[in-house]
């Protein structure tokens, strides 16, 4: 790389945006990181300020940054907020209410007084969903109705007058033949040239109708506001003198450009938890390890995602929802639960003790933030255990009452359960690692995934004072803490490659498929490829470096639900056909433990993933330790309590001062800016040339480890 | 089992274990199988129960499930082939006089063995789409129990881990679609095989005692819960009825449904006595099964409402304690045998609808106007050109009544129900049926209130080739009531045309068995539309506005019942308004 090649990843969080930046000093690459506060009512705010101040830090001009990716939630936020675009949507005659109806399914069992998000906060209002005379039949999609022009013209002046900013054309059958929603669009487009107009076939080109349409209505509802935003930030990056290209995170892992993300803006809406998984995975490869769980521990959620072999997996289109709106977008596997620092622990009125979801958030934040919380959280039970000291938070910055911490969960946990305030924080910490724990193997062993073969990758600001404990509780392998676990995220940004995908759906069945049948796929994954091609194309990707994946979405016929079988690289043909359906037959068994390989097989919809490698990220390595003992890291030593609820006198170690091949031996606490690292008894942190933490149970000296809870 | 405590922690631990159990075995259940009622609508149970049946954590699928295995396990025991358990056993069972929910929902059982020791039992239900009825799918018009299909009892489809091929083969032979029946119950057999083995880790992990411990105190848990909000209702004794259409042959007969809630501190009993003699077709409910089910069903709703409250109350025999119910033998709500008691789901919802009502003086803040409560549930039938059957079984939804605080949800499962429906482009690609339209009813106006009712929806599904169909479903006559002020909703209706002539409708009546169909044949249902909560001039005027708007009223609705006036461009006249009101409110008094 050239010492003019600078990157920038920035990755926008709730409460910080964390930055990292890739230049080149003389032969040796140079990596800065940095933290800014977040801008939540216009989040480009924080970003253009962060990148100011790392370039500034790292001493690189403006103009040398060739190019800036950006991890964003500001799609997420419009579906948190619910302020997206004002919708129209023309629909099939006497089907105008299926965004209204979903699929007919409480969001609860138990309950009377229970909301319908869908019907009390619809993406499209009802007198906005206009229904056209129309009709596509199946399974071949003839034209049984024509398309009536004149109620689309009709339409656009209703919608028109209705002030709607964008306009969705979703029919019936539209995957059969699309010809009407296309015509339709023309006519809008003619009519309504000002408005954001897209077709159901061209979001999401896949069978059933309730999942295409909100998919569909999402991408309208989010898509004005975030290109605007994204537009913006572009333009204001050229006016401050930079001359990158943007690129943005997409939800399946890959980047895009600002053109394909302000058309698609529902592929980014989980553009923020993506950075964390590819970060992860990246560090995981550093250390040559390519079976990795990572677990993204923030302040009210952590974030959590299984990478078996170093691919990533991608969650089935089945399970895939932005809150309660399915959204049909290749999206990481990732599981989100309401476990964080912020945590609240309570007793609740069945006299249960709980932890979480209910979180402090920033405001008021733990009790021992001292700013009027007044409920004990998992911050405040570290701060009581000792794992935390109390005047190193965010190195010194944030000052803690460790006093209130104690009397909050004495109050409210201890007094009430017969316990010492001790026994009740380690029951916090317990309880929290547990509920993290089930959703780990809800993400993997449920999955057909082995955790004794993973090693759990910790960060975030809290995750490396869980880490051990997790990776215990699922019998992981090892844990593995990244080196700038605050910053991970970011980090991923500079790892990503550049990745399309389309889909078409087309119904066959494989075992009695004739080469006509077959011909027909390949037909349709031709033209998927070639949707790819000039995608990558148009970013300025030489062919040379285009590379392309062929996949067929099947089931037993007669199931609901598909599972991805690999497509060869060649057409199809007869002989070839069988590794598809092979190649399903051991998804279905990985899953559910059981194939039916008698049964025949339906394709059901194809989708080719074209992508591009960027150039690797270069961190500096770690000077050597070169027989050097710890000492020189050695900050302090102070109780700390762990699992078995007895206080141990445990050395601090400073992470910036140890060297690659140093052993830290538990019990230590590895302190760094933004994160600190918890070693239990009965275990070893060894350092890397890579600057990764490895934690195992054992000794330097080879003591029996001890078991941690 | 033991005398200790477990810790409060380790009862956390533990019951996050079983929680999660439980939604993976319904997980793979309704993802492997293959016929739309189980994969779709996810009608289905799973779970695991102690080696006393009691639930230890049941898959939050379908309520009707929910709650139901116990009685089948007691009934399984009572049947048992060979009289005694083995490790590697495999029983189905469906009977409804020994304890199933109804006939089609077949229950798979796997025996839980620790260390030579039976502890449990890993169990699902799931409904099967043709178990050899006398109509394909669903039967109402019947004389017997035997005329449901096949009936298990107790019987083992792998002993010791031997599959008996002769009862597979039988299987095969006596069903209308015999490789959806023996595929899916080869899911099920999956669902249970994981349950077990996750059981025996939880086992190894913590202990037989301590997992045993942890349940009974997670009962326990359950039941205090419940115990305290009933015992804040008042004691007393609370009344509310309603009649069902007819037994779907006796056309002219209403069946009443009468339902008494007693409260005495902190126990409730629902007394089901004076509602109607049991009933000469299917149309009866299994008492063990199904209507102790209902009744636990309406309390949770009620009163442990998990969208008001944030406490996760597990899904346990605990909830089931408080509750008593009494239905007199020979009643609608507990047949004797041999009668037929297949269809008996619009019942169960009506019984619900009626808890509610009753208490509705004493919990104004947790109840409903009145509900669709009932069910339509559709079997289209037809045989495929090469001699096989198409068996498609359809749950439409219905609409809830006027709440306290928001508006009754429009076209959704009600009450008891809580299936998906099938999307209609999937329909289309496999079956020769086709859906001419599926939005909200426009022929009628939901019952008003401040709040008002939820409305109804209209599916019309249309054959392309000759084929049959059976409609389980009530409620043309008895109207959802509205509260407090608020109208009552609207009943359903079905009509049945053919798309060559749809102007000559032909309306029937709610359940029909068996009826031909002609190809371009349309079956349209209408979905009842729920009472209103409150009086409808107390809604806001803006809020009826934005309802006109998006078509949920009419202007003339708005104008006669809301006393809401709207000029030409759609703005409120406030001063007609107000006098309207005044006028309307000065005539109701």
């Amino acid at each position: 790389m050239a010492t003019g090649d600078v990157r920038i990843g920035v990755d926008v969080g709730g409460t910080f945006t964390d930055l990292i930046l890739e230049a080149q000093a003389g032969d040796r690459p140079k990596v800065v990181v940095h933290k800014v506060p977040s801008t939540p009512k216009d989040q480009s705010k924080g970003v253009l300020e962060g990148i100011a101040e790392i370039c500034r830090i790292a001493g690189v001009e403006r103009s040398d940054v060739k190019m800036i990716v950006h991890g964003t939630t500001v799609a997420t936020n419009i579906t948190l907020e619910h302020n997206g675009a004002e919708v129209g949507m023309l629909t099939t005659r006497n089907f105008r209410d299926i965004l209204h109806i979903a699929r007919h399914k409480r969001p609860h069992n138990f309950s009377m007084q229970f909301d319908v998000p869908w019907q009390s906060k619809p993406l499209v209002k009802r007198r906005n969903r206009i229904p056209i005379t129309e009709r596509i039949m199946p399974p071949s999609g003839t034209i049984d109705t024509p398309l009536d022009e004149s109620e689309v013209r009709a339409a656009c002046e209703t919608l028109k007058r209705n002030g709607v900013e964008a306009v969705i054309v979703c029919f019936l059958f539209s995957f059969l033949k699309n010809d009407h929603e296309k015509r339709a669009k023309e006519i809008i487009q003619e009519l309504m040239p000002d408005v954001y107009v897209c077709c159901s076939h061209e979001v999401v080109d896949v069978i059933r109708e309730y999942e295409r349409f909100s998919t569909t209505a999402m991408n309208a509802f989010v898509g004005p506001r975030t290109s605007r935003y994204l537009r913006n930030l572009e333009r204001k990056l050229h006016g401050d003198g930079y001359d990158a290209e943007l690129r943005i995170m997409q939800s399946n892992g890959g980047v895009a450009t600002v053109d394909t993300c302000s058309d698609k803006a529902v592929t980014i809406l989980m553009s923020g938890p993506a950075g964390g998984v590819i970060g992860g995975s990246f560090a995981g490869k550093l250390s040559g390890e390519d079976n990795i769980i990572t677990v993204d521990i923030g302040g009210t959620s952590a974030d959590i995602s299984t990478i078996p072999a170093g691919s990533l997996k991608i969650m089935n289109p089945r399970d895939t929802y932005v809150g309660d709106y399915p959204v049909l977008v290749p999206m990481i596997d990732l599981s989100t639960i309401g476990a964080g620092g912020g945590s609240i622990a309570y007793i609740d009125e069945g006299g249960a003790f709980r932890v979480g979801p209910r979180s402090a958030g920033a405001e008021p934040g733990p009790v021992c933030y001292g700013k009027g919380g007044t409920e004990p959280t998992v911050t405040d039970a570290q701060v009581v255990l000792g794992r935390l000291d109390a005047d190193r938070l965010l190195g010194g910055e944030l000052t803690v009452d460790r006093e209130l911490a104690r009397k909050a969960i004495e109050q409210k946990l201890a007094k009430p359960l017969g316990l010492t305030v001790e026994q009740a924080a380690l029951g916090i910490i317990r309880i929290m690692n547990n509920n993290m724990a089930l959703a780990i193997r809800a993400n993997s062993v449920a999955r057909g995934i082995d955790p004794r073969n993973f090693a759990l990758m910790p960060f975030g600001g809290a995750g490396p004072l869980h880490g051990v404990a997790l990776a215990s509780e699922i019998f992981a392998r090892e844990v593995i803490v990244p080196p700038a676990p605050g910053i991970t995220a970011a980090m991923g940004l500079l790892v990503t490659d550049m990745k399309y995908e389309f889909t078409r759906s087309v119904l066959a069945v494989l075992n009695d498929a004739e080469q006509t049948a077959l011909d027909q796929i390949n037909v349709h994954i031709e033209k998927l490829e070639q949707l790819c091609r000039e995608q990558l194309t148009a970013d300025g990707v030489p062919p040379a470096q285009q590379a392309f994946s062929k996949i067929a979405e099947c089931r037993y016929q007669g199931q609901g639900f598909e599972l991805r079988a690999v497509m060869p690289n060649d057409p199809l043909t007869l002989e070839t056909k069988q590794q598809v359906m092979d190649s399903f037959h051991a998804a279905h068994r990985l899953d559910y433990g059981y194939a039916f390989e008698d049964s025949p097989v339906e394709v059901v919809t194809l989708r080719v993933i074209g992508s591009v490698a960027v150039d690797p990220l270069e961190l500096p390595k770690l000077p050597k330790a070169n027989g050097a003992g710890i000492e020189s890291a050695y900050l302090y030593s102070r109780d700390t309590i762990f699992d078995d609820g007895r206080p141990v006198e445990t050395p601090r170690y400073d992470r910036e001062r140890l060297a690659a091949g140093h052993e830290v031996p538990g019990p230590a606490v590895i302190l760094q800016h933004n994160s600190t690292t918890l070693v239990p008894p009965g275990y070893l942190a060894s350092v890397q040339e890579s600057a990764n933490l490895h934690i195992r149970a054992g000794s330097a000296s080879g003591d029996a480890p001890q078991s941690v809870q | 089992m033991s005398q200790h405590e477990v810790d409060p922690i380790t009862l956390q631990v533990i019951g996050g274990a079983f929680d999660t159990i439980a939604k993976e075995m319904g997980h793979i259940l309704y993802r492997m199988s293959f016929s739309s009622i189980i994969r779709e609508s996810q009608d289905l149970g799973a779970g695991l129960f102690d080696a006393n049946f009691n639930t230890l954590c049941e898959s939050d699928s379908t309520p009707l499930h929910i709650g139901s295995i116990p009685g089948y396990l007691r009934g399984v025991q009572e049947t048992l082939q060979g009289g005694e358990w083995h490790e590697g056993d495999v029983v189905i069972h469906n009977h409804p006089y020994y304890g199933a929910s109804h006939s089609p929902d077949i229950a798979v059982v796997v025996p839980v063995f620790h260390e030579g020791q039976l502890v449990g039992f890993s169990a699902n239900t799931a409904h099967h789409v043709d178990i050899g009825s006398a109509t394909p799918g669903l039967i109402i018009d019947i004389p017997d129990v035997f005329a449901e299909g096949m009936l298990f009892a107790g019987i083992k489809l792998y002993e010791k881990g031997v599959r008996n091929e002769a009862l597979w083969q039988f299987i095969g032979h006596n069903s209308r679609m015999p490789k959806q029946l023996r595929d899916d119950i080869e899911a099920q057999i999956a669902s249970c095989r994981l349950g077990q083995r996750r059981f025996l880790e939880l086992i190894e992990t913590y202990g037989l005692e301590t997992v045993q411990t942890a349940s009974n105190q997670l009962m326990d848990y359950s039941e205090r819960l419940l115990r305290r909000r009933i015992a804040e209702i008042p004691d007393g004794e609370y009344y509310a009825e309603g009649f069902l259409d007819d037994d779907g042959r006796n056309r002219d007969v209403r069946l009443p449904v009468k339902v008494c809630v007693r409260i005495r501190g902190d126990s409730a009993t629902v007394d089901l006595t004076g509602s109607s003699p049991q009933v000469p077709t299917g149309f009866n409910v299994p008492f063990e099964g199904s209507t102790k089910v209902a009744c636990y069903f309406a309390f949770r709703a009620l009163l442990l409402d998990t969208a008001t409250s944030d406490e996760y109350v597990p899904q346990n025999e605990g909830s089931f304690r408080p509750i008593e119910v009494i239905a007199p033998k020979g009643s609608i709500f507990n047949p004797e045998f041999p009668a037929a008691a297949e269809a008996r789901f619009t019942q169960c919802n009506r019984v619900i609808d009626c808890i509610i009502r009753a208490l509705s003086p004493v919990l104004p803040e947790r109840v409903s106007g009145g509900n669709s409560a009932s069910l339509s549930f559709a079997a289209y039938s037809g045989v495929r050109p090469g001699g096989d059957y198409w068996v498609f079984l359809e749950v439409n939804e219905g609409a809830y009544g006027g709440r306290p605080h928001s508006d009754g949800p429009d076209a959704i499962d009600n009450l008891m129900c809580n299936t998906r429906n099938n999307p209609i482009e999937d329909l289309g690609m496999h079956l020769p049926l086709v859906c001419d339209r599926y939005e909200l009813r426009d022929d009628v106006m939901p019952g008003a209130g401040r709040y008002r009712g939820g409305i109804g929806v209209v599916k019309a599904q249309r054959f392309l080739t000759d084929g049959s169909m059976t409609h389980e479903n009530d409620r043309h006559l008895d109207t959802p009531w509205g509260v407090f002020g608020g109208k009552p909703g609207v009943v359903g209706k079905v009509e049945l045309y053919n798309g060559a002539e749809p102007a000559a409708k032909e309306q029937l009546p709610a359940k029909f068995s068996g009826v031909p169909t002609k190809a371009g044949d349309v079956m349209a249902f209408y979905a009842p539309c729920g009472g209103g909560y409150g009086n409808p001039l107390e809604r806001p005027p803006e809020q009826v506005r934005e309802d006109v708007l998006d078509d949920f009223c009419t202007l003339k609705h708005a104008h006669e019942v809301y006393g809401v006036v709207l000029d030409d461009d759609m703005r409120i006249d406030w001063s007609a308004t107000e006098q309207r009101r005044r006028d309307l409110s000065q005539s109701a008094a």
